[in-house]
């Protein structure tokens, strides 16, 4: 039985996915570091141990994401948006428009019911917009980022927060927090502030019906409810929908191995 | 012969990193050079005057230091760079520099130039931002103060002879760089948009017969290669100002694309139109600046009514680029702080789509520190029209 690779080197975090036609067989995801071709072996090794195989057991590897070109032992290497699409799709595949909410840029896509994408937009070059700013906060409240989404929901009094910069916002939660405003209520500002940015994206390119969010910014339940606000619209989120570029490489890795085989 | 005939590109090449390289022996000669920016300044009339029009040009891999001292960040980055290149004493072999009305950045800024650099000779010409009859005849008198102004700094008449003659020659060029364009019509191309845009650019530091030459030998060169030696990929139309460093259409074809036309000023903009030859030749100069440039500097009245009317014939030269290319998709690359690009987009995009080409629209700001962004932006849209 064939196996396929699909790995995915962001510029905060990195993904792969292992599959075969029985579908997923493991995943695993680690900080990225600064040492990208070193992450990829890490997450390979990984993989391999978790399901007891050998690397020869692996037919094809597609590597995505901001360090693509580094992974050594990719056989291909596709746009992390066109490798999302795919992810997506296969995992809700009413969906049209996807918003992946990473760590350097918020990126809107199009795609179609194959989750081949047609049209996309990328947030400007700075970090305003982009998942970072989320980081940026929880290090600055002392509370670790996977727990700010559900904070964020306790807010009773949320805050109007002036900026989606992550530098400025830095010094905005600061100047806040001394004037006693709650960790809450700050969250809660700070996600309606980046939902706004991200929608005003969203709008630029315009919307079809589904819409999904992914990326590390999705797992931030109280980010996804301040853009279902803003867009006064539903949003779907996949399980693990930060893994969803990682499973599109491996999908777009098993479509290369069907192709192989049928010529 | 045939070995540096092979070795045209690599000259090509050389020529282009280490620019000026040429007009600085000939300003050693004695020879009076007339730095230049923009397509509005009529080269003819610099070269009917003895001296060797200079295109000064920026440098992406350069930090904008001394510039910014004298100009406001408000000026779009290109300028800037041009300008820090400048005071730095890039182009101190220069004798003069001519500044158009090309933006408001160049209008505004003129002064900054003339009181910081050590030429001895400036103008500033000024260009109409309107293209109707009484724009060509204030624009005559505008060419003619130009040429007296000329005439004055070398001493001496710059006859309608030595225009005609001037006019003659700068025509051979765009006739030699039309049948270069014309190779990327094949697919895929039977020559680069790199190697297209560096001659071209080498070729706005050199005297214009010694471009023409140039130009000679890369057309033997491509002629001999007989066949592509690229590999096929998505066509690629680059829409924008004056892109004079080359990474953009290097990266584009790193990834598997191909430049095959475009609208830059270092380009279609600057080679594909032609002066009229006969007449009077200041008024056919006349013509061809004001009138057969296509910029978003000029505005061009709305006759037929309609939007639809309106974009079809402002940007119509794209689409018959577009066909006559057969490109498959177009980058609108723009500089940020670009007034006259800046305030188009949302018409150009309308364009394209009416047209049916898909386009990715870039703002940059003259860096070669944006170049990983640029990627993660053309590979996808590569992938997607691929």
């Amino acid at each position: 039985m064939a196996f396929v690779l699909g790995i995915d080197i962001g510029s905060a975090a990195s993904k792969g996915i292992l599959l075969n036609d029985q579908g997923m067989q493991a995943s695993y995801e680690c900080p990225s570091g600064g040492d990208f071709k070193l992450t990829a072996e890490r997450i390979k090794k990984e993989l391999l141990s978790q399901t007891q195989k050998s690397e020869k057991e692996i037919s094809r590897t597609v590597a995505t994401g901001y360090g693509s070109t580094l992974v050594a032992f990719a056989d291909e290497v596709k746009p992390d948006m066109v490798c999302h699409g795919k992810g997506v799709s296969s995992l809700l595949p009413s969906v049209r428009t996807v918003i992946d909410v990473g760590d350097l840029y918020t990126k809107v896509l199009h795609i179609d019911g194959h989750g081949s994408m047609h049209n996309f937009l990328l947030s400007g070059k700075c970090a305003g917009g982009s998942g970072r700013i989320l980081q940026v906060i929880a290090k600055v409240l002392h509370v670790k980022v996977e727990e700010i989404g559900e904070l964020s929901l306790k807010s009773k009094k949320r805050i109007d927060f002036s900026t989606g910069c992550a530098v400025f916002a830095e010094s905005e939660a600061i100047s806040r927090l001394s004037q006693e405003v709650t960790k809450e209520d700050l969250l809660a500002g700070l996600h309606r502030a980046l939902a706004a940015q991200i929608n005003s994206l969203v709008e630029r390119i315009g919307v079809e019906q589904d819409v999904a969010m992914v990326g590390g910014g999705a797992r931030d339940v109280g980010l996804v409810q301040a853009l279902k606000e803003v867009r006064n619209q539903d949003i779907l989120v996949p399980p693990n929908p930060h893994m969803t570029a990682a499973l599109g490489a491996a999908l777009i890795a098993m479509e290369g191995l069907k192709d192989k085989i049928e010529t | 012969m045939s070995e540096t005939q092979s070795n045209i590109f690599n000259k090509i090449e050389n020529d282009y990193k280490d620019y000026g390289f040429r007009a600085k022996e000939l300003a050693k000669e004695g020879k009076k050079l007339i730095g230049h920016v923009c397509s509005f300044v009529p080269l003819e009339i610099i070269t009917a005057a003895g001296c060797l029009p200079f295109r000064v040009r920026g440098d992406i891999h350069e930090p904008i230091t001394k510039g910014d001292a004298l100009l406001e960040t408000i000026v779009c980055p290109y300028y800037r760079s041009v300008f820090d290149l400048s005071v730095k004493g890039k182009y101190d072999f220069l004798s003069g520099l001519v500044i158009p009305h090309g933006c408001d950045s160049m209008v505004r800024s003129y002064s900054a130039w003339s009181y910081s650099l050590p030429y001895s000779y400036f103008h500033f010409l000024n260009i109409p931002t309107v293209c109707v009859e009484s724009s060509f005849e204030f624009f005559n008198a505008e060419l003619n103060t130009f040429r007296r102004s000329l005439e004055k700094f070398v001493g001496r008449t710059i006859t309608d002879h030595d225009l005609v003659q001037a006019i003659r020659i700068y025509n051979e060029t765009r006739d030699r760089v039309r049948a270069l364009y014309n190779l990327r019509k094949i697919d895929p191309p039977l020559l680069s948009g790199k190697e297209l845009t560096m001659a071209l650019t080498v070729g706005s530091s050199l005297p214009v017969d010694e471009f023409n030459a140039l130009l000679d030998q890369v057309l033997a060169e491509v002629d001999r290669r007989g066949q592509s030696h690229l590999k096929k990929g998505p066509r690629i139309l680059i829409d924008g100002a004056c892109i004079d460093n080359i990474e953009l259409i290097n990266l584009v074809e790193e990834l598997g694309g191909h430049v095959v036309a475009d609208t830059i000023c270092n380009g279609a903009r600057d080679y594909f139109p032609r002066t009229d030859e006969g007449g009077n030749p200041i008024e056919a100069l006349g013509r061809r600046y004001l009138d057969k440039v296509n910029c978003p500097k000029t505005y061009r009245e709305n006759k037929t009514g309609t939007f639809e009317g309106d974009i079809a014939s402002r940007f119509g030269d794209i689409g018959t680029y577009a066909k006559e290319f057969k490109v498959n998709g177009a980058i609108l690359y723009v500089y940020k702080y670009c007034d006259p690009f800046g305030f188009e987009v949302p018409a150009r995009k309308a364009y394209y789509q009416s047209i049916n080409v898909p386009l990715l629209h870039l703002e940059d700001v003259y860096s070669a520190g944006t170049m990983g962004q640029l990627r993660t932006r053309i590979q996808a849209f590569l992938e997607m029209i691929g």
